[in-house]
């Protein structure tokens, strides 16, 4: 037999120096390395050279090597599923696992639908529970930036009635005299401070804090110093220490103000220096002041006086809270001892730090961690499911492997490396979302929040978001592996390579179909029950005009503003705004509505008996002046509102809004009684009831209207004011010639805080409308997710029964009944899950109730609905692959088998 | 042990590298078996049928150096071990014993 075919010298010749790169480069990537490889692939290029490097030798050349490439390739990868006699291939080596990846790859990439689906599950809840988690774990969760926060406690006093009240100076000097499980204790207060003898004159919130404050909590300041014990004493130059923050915007750095003097409501401050960046005591405040200005103050002798000192504390290293908590209620039952008139009654509690910083926000975040561990299972449950039916689908390539003697571990760890390389990209998908969703977090999330420029997406998370991803990966992927290898070979051959899945693996998937369902509903009925509260909270009548009104805050602080200029200050404001074009009317107040509790006061009528001093009424009192409820917008119902004829030399007068009203003189009439503020023996002025106002939410939309009481502005003079501007035009055009006018009485006036009473309301429900919108999110997310999956696990069971279904079609069955019957397949499985989740959402009920208002957190209507909503989804989910059922051809689906 | 049992594609093999000497590298295997066998046979059979023959411990290889025109890489020189003997005996004398006393049943028709 003779192959070779000279030509001659010249003819055909395609390269004469070598054979064909790319077959070679085949060649090189499909043999094994070191010389075995090469000795074959030298055979190749010496064949090539004896037969004359014509194209037929080229042609021969591709054709071993494409035979090479075929078997090599199976050689490598069917041995080790097949299981060699000697069984050597069956241990995983790293070789192993790296063909695994590869193989795994491969395939996806074959059905690229499958690994997306996954990827974008994963993406949406490893996303959306690491941005979350991220936020809290800053806020909530990562320790203070303090050294050992741990040690460090928040303490107040508590009163009879077992409220928390702030700590008498008195009482605190006694603690910090007396008890031993402290390194120190520190008392400090809000003061609201008015820089002025600068270019803007400027409302600062500054901390007035004891000469120890610093050193207990931990802090040195990066330049100059902190304060000295010797800060507190009367007569002691008043100091300053500046936030970071504060140097920065209003000193732009500069190293050379510490020493300089600051005016502060009227009085020098030196600057003593500057305190590290990212330093916070519950809130950012602006500045921190020294004792001595307030060392005279009667607070600081009367022990009664509880006014808005709180206490921190450094317990001393091994001291359990719980010891020092005994120890302060120990001297607080002494004290109560000594000063029977002062201290009857009162108490102490104490808290980590910590806790108390985030006390307001902690009850939002829980709820949305909750929000957040439903949509992370929901993630995690759907892609269990598209694992395992994709597992069912191998069932059977798996179950003949397992029969022809394939490892068992072997088949598992191609499984898991499988399942972990979708994980694997899904939490990288994850963490991208994750990043970008922390931003958009922390930009919608209501101003104020403490902490919040401490979130970031952080380590933690990034862990917590892998180990999420891995658990989720080994725990699904290794199921049908062991559903394999528990297959007998009769059951495989039995079942042949369309048998179809498994009943443990149906009964899975449908299982995890329920609890998707379930954690669904859970999800949606929150969102249902925050979207009630928020449409509770906006038809709630505030009493006041929530469109066309301004308003701006003012603060005439300090020696330079005795009371009869603060008079003429409310006058020129009043008129001067009045006059502006484009203003309807325009008032001064002293406090605007949603501020938040303001000090009530106890209050007695002339034409009862004086209660018991526990019994006592107590009000709040605010000081409009004259129009001012025509500007803000509330009723007067009876009576008449002050006017300009109210002065400090008239009668003295008061009114009371309809609560206020309701409970002293129920059925009987509030115009023309008498009453008086203060405690019962305290001297003060006998007013006249003159008019009775609507009730106005003074302490927030969502808060009880508080009794309250109204005064004349010049009969009070308040120092901290607000305008209010109602305009005929939008009410921000006002803001600049409202300026002016108060400018022009004094330029050094701190004008801040100027707000449209729309944005007070939003900003006053804007917690229930961060959770509304993350719930609602991760609801419109889960519903989306438990759809996807309904339809997946109706349609695979379609598909599975096409033969059965053909049929029953053959055999003259009703289109409609096949619908019936795949429909029901589906939605049964929703109605169970629906009832689980209607279970499960009840007995959480407790957790979200306090951040419902106007709808119990078992509102029969909401959970109607939402189960309404669900069920109506999951059909639509169920009757596209019923629809689909009826479609098959009988004779098709028979010849099938 | 008993002896491994052999295809009939790797008894000609075996039997190929034991003709061919110290001269039996992969090329020259192919060329045998096509000129006495009449067998063409693609490389990825060849090569992968020596590696299991190999792997079963019933020939083994050495390094010789390679030569210009095979861009001097190395060459595999194949010999058959003890065990690959064995082996071929082994298939031999199983052929044997089931041909005795067929002759008269297989001879050839008298032309």
């Amino acid at each position: 037999v003779t192959r070779r075919t000279p030509r001659p010298a010249g003819a055909g010749r395609a390269d004469l120096t070598r054979p064909p790169r790319l077959a070679e480069w085949i060649l090189r990537r499909a043999l094994p390395g070191g010389d075995s490889g090469d000795s074959v692939l030298g055979d190749l290029i010496e064949e090539w050279h004896a037969r004359g490097g014509t194209y037929a030798a080229a042609i021969s050349f591709w054709r071993q090597t494409l035979s090479i490439a075929v078997r090599y390739r199976s050689r490598r990868t069917r041995p080790d599923a097949l299981a060699l006699p000697d069984g050597r291939t069956t241990r995983i080596g790293l070789d192993n696992i790296r063909q695994d990846v590869r193989y795994a790859v491969r395939s996806y990439a074959k059905a690229p639908s499958f690994a997306l689906t996954i990827l974008v599950t994963l993406a949406l809840g490893i996303g959306a529970s690491t941005a979350i988690f991220s936020m809290v774990n800053g806020i909530l969760l990562r320790p203070l930036p303090l050294p050992e926060p741990e040690r460090l406690v928040f303490v107040n006093e508590v009163g009879p009635t077992g409220t928390g009240v702030s700590v008498s100076w008195p009482n605190y000097l006694d603690w910090r005299a007396r008890a031993r499980s402290f390194d120190g204790l520190a008392s400090s207060r809000t003061d609201l401070l008015t820089l002025t003898g600068v270019e803007t004159p400027q409302r600062l919130e500054a901390r007035r804090v004891s000469g120890n404050f610093l050193r207990v909590l931990g802090v040195t300041p990066t330049l100059g110093r902190g304060f000295e014990d010797a800060d507190d004493r009367a007569g002691a130059e008043p100091v300053v220490v500046l936030s970071d923050e504060f140097w920065r915007a209003r000193f732009g750095g500069d190293g050379s103000v510490v020493g300089r003097l600051l005016t502060l409501d009227g009085r020098p401050h030196r600057v003593a220096g500057v305190l590290p960046p990212g330093f916070r005591y519950i809130r950012p405040y602006a500045l921190f002041v020294s004792m001595s200005p307030h060392a005279d103050a009667i607070y600081t002798r009367e022990r009664s006086d509880h006014a808005g000192h709180f206490v921190v504390g450094r317990l001393k290293a091994g001291v359990a809270i719980d010891a020092a908590a005994a120890e302060l209620r120990g001297i607080a039952a002494d004290l109560q001892r000594d000063y029977p008139g002062s201290n009857t009654g009162i108490s102490v509690a104490m808290q980590p730090l910590a806790s108390r910083v985030v006390a307001d926000v902690r009850l939002t975040l829980v709820v949305l961690m909750g929000a957040v561990g439903c949509l992370l299972l929901i993630s995690c449950v759907n892609v269990a499911n598209l694992l395992v039916a994709r597992g069912a689908a191998r069932q059977h390539e798996l179950a003949v492997r397992a029969a022809l003697g394939g490892s068992r571990l072997r088949l598992v760890s191609q499984l898991l490396v499988e399942s972990t390389i979708v994980s694997a990209a899904g939490g990288a998908a994850g963490l991208a979302a994750a990043w970008w969703l922390v931003r958009v977090l922390v930009a919608v999330a209501p101003p104020g929040t403490p902490r919040l420029d401490e979130v970031r997406l952080d380590g933690v998370a990034v862990v917590f978001a892998l180990a999420a991803t891995t658990i989720c990966g080994v725990a699904f992927g290794a199921f049908p592996a062991f559903l394999a290898s528990r297959m007998t070979g009769q059951e495989t051959v039995v079942r042949g390579p369309r048998g179809g899945a498994s009943a443990p693996s149906h009964r899975l998937r449908r299982g995890l179909m329920v609890v998707e369902v379930a954690v669904a509903l859970v999800l949606l009925a929150g969102a249902g029950l925050m979207a009630r509260t928020l449409r509770e909270l906006m038809r709630v009548d505030t009493g006041f005009r929530g469109d066309h009104v301004l308003t701006l805050r003012a603060s005439l602080v300090g020696p330079q503003w005795p009371q009869a200029r603060r008079r003429l200050f409310f006058e020129h404001v009043r008129s001067g705004v009045a006059a502006i074009p484009g203003v309807r009317a325009a008032a001064v107040v002293s406090r605007l509505p949603t501020d938040g509790s303001d000090w009530s006061t106890p209050f007695i009528s002339a034409d009862m008996p004086v209660p018991e001093r526990r019994d006592l009424p107590f009000a709040a009192i605010t000081m409009p002046g004259p129009g001012y409820f025509d500007a803000i917008g509330t009723r007067v119902v009876r009576g008449r509102a002050f006017t300009s004829a109210d002065t400090e030399d008239s009668a003295a007068v008061a009114m009371v809004n309809e609560s206020l009203a309701r409970r002293i003189w129920p059925g009987g009439d509030a115009i023309g009684k008498r009453v008086k503020w203060g405690w019962p023996e305290s001297p003060g002025a006998w007013r006249e009831v003159v008019g009775i106002a609507a009730d106005v939410k003074y302490e927030g939309v969502a808060e009880p209207t508080p009794l309250q009481v109204y005064i004349p502005i010049t009969q009070e003079t308040p120092r901290d004011i607000a305008v209010v501007v109602n305009t005929t035009g939008p009410p921000s055009t006002a803001q600049g010639e409202a300026e002016r006018v108060i400018h022009a009485f004094d330029p050094d006036v701190p004008v801040y805080s100027v707000r449209t009473t729309d944005e007070m309301l939003a900003a006053s429900m804007a917690r229930e409308r961060m959770a509304m919108m993350i719930l609602t999110v991760f609801a419109a997310v889960a519903l989306t997710l438990a759809s996807i999956g309904l339809y997946g696990v109706v349609a695979h069971g379609v598909t599975e029964r096409t033969h059965e279904i053909g049929v029953r079609m053959a055999l003259g069955a009703e289109a409609s009944h096949v619908v019936g019957l795949v429909l029901w397949q589906g939605l049964s499985m929703a109605v169970i899950g629906a009832a689980i989740g209607v279970g499960v959402a009840l007995a959480m009920a407790r957790w979200i109730q306090a951040l419902l208002f106007g709808v119990t957190a078992t509102d029969p209507a909401t959970f109607g609905a939402v189960v309404a909503a669900l069920l109506a989804v999951a059909a639509v989910a169920c009757y596209i692959p019923a629809w689909r059922a009826t479609r098959v051809d009988p004779s098709s689906a028979l010849r099938a088998e | 042990m008993a002896p491994a049992y052999l295809g009939e594609f790797e008894q000609l093999l075996l039997l190929a590298i034991l003709r061919l000497g110290s001269n039996a590298c992969g090329l020259e295997i192919a060329r045998e078996l096509d000129a006495r066998a009449g067998r063409a046979i693609s490389r990825g059979a060849l090569y992968t049928s020596l590696d299991r023959l190999e792997d079963k411990g019933l020939l083994r290889w050495k390094v010789a150096a390679g030569t210009p025109e095979r861009r001097n890489l190395p060459r595999r020189q194949y010999a058959v071990t003890p065990a690959g003997l064995a082996a071929l005996r082994a298939s031999r004398d199983t052929l044997l014993r089931m041909w005795r006393g067929l002759d008269d049943v297989l001879k050839e028709p008298s032309r």
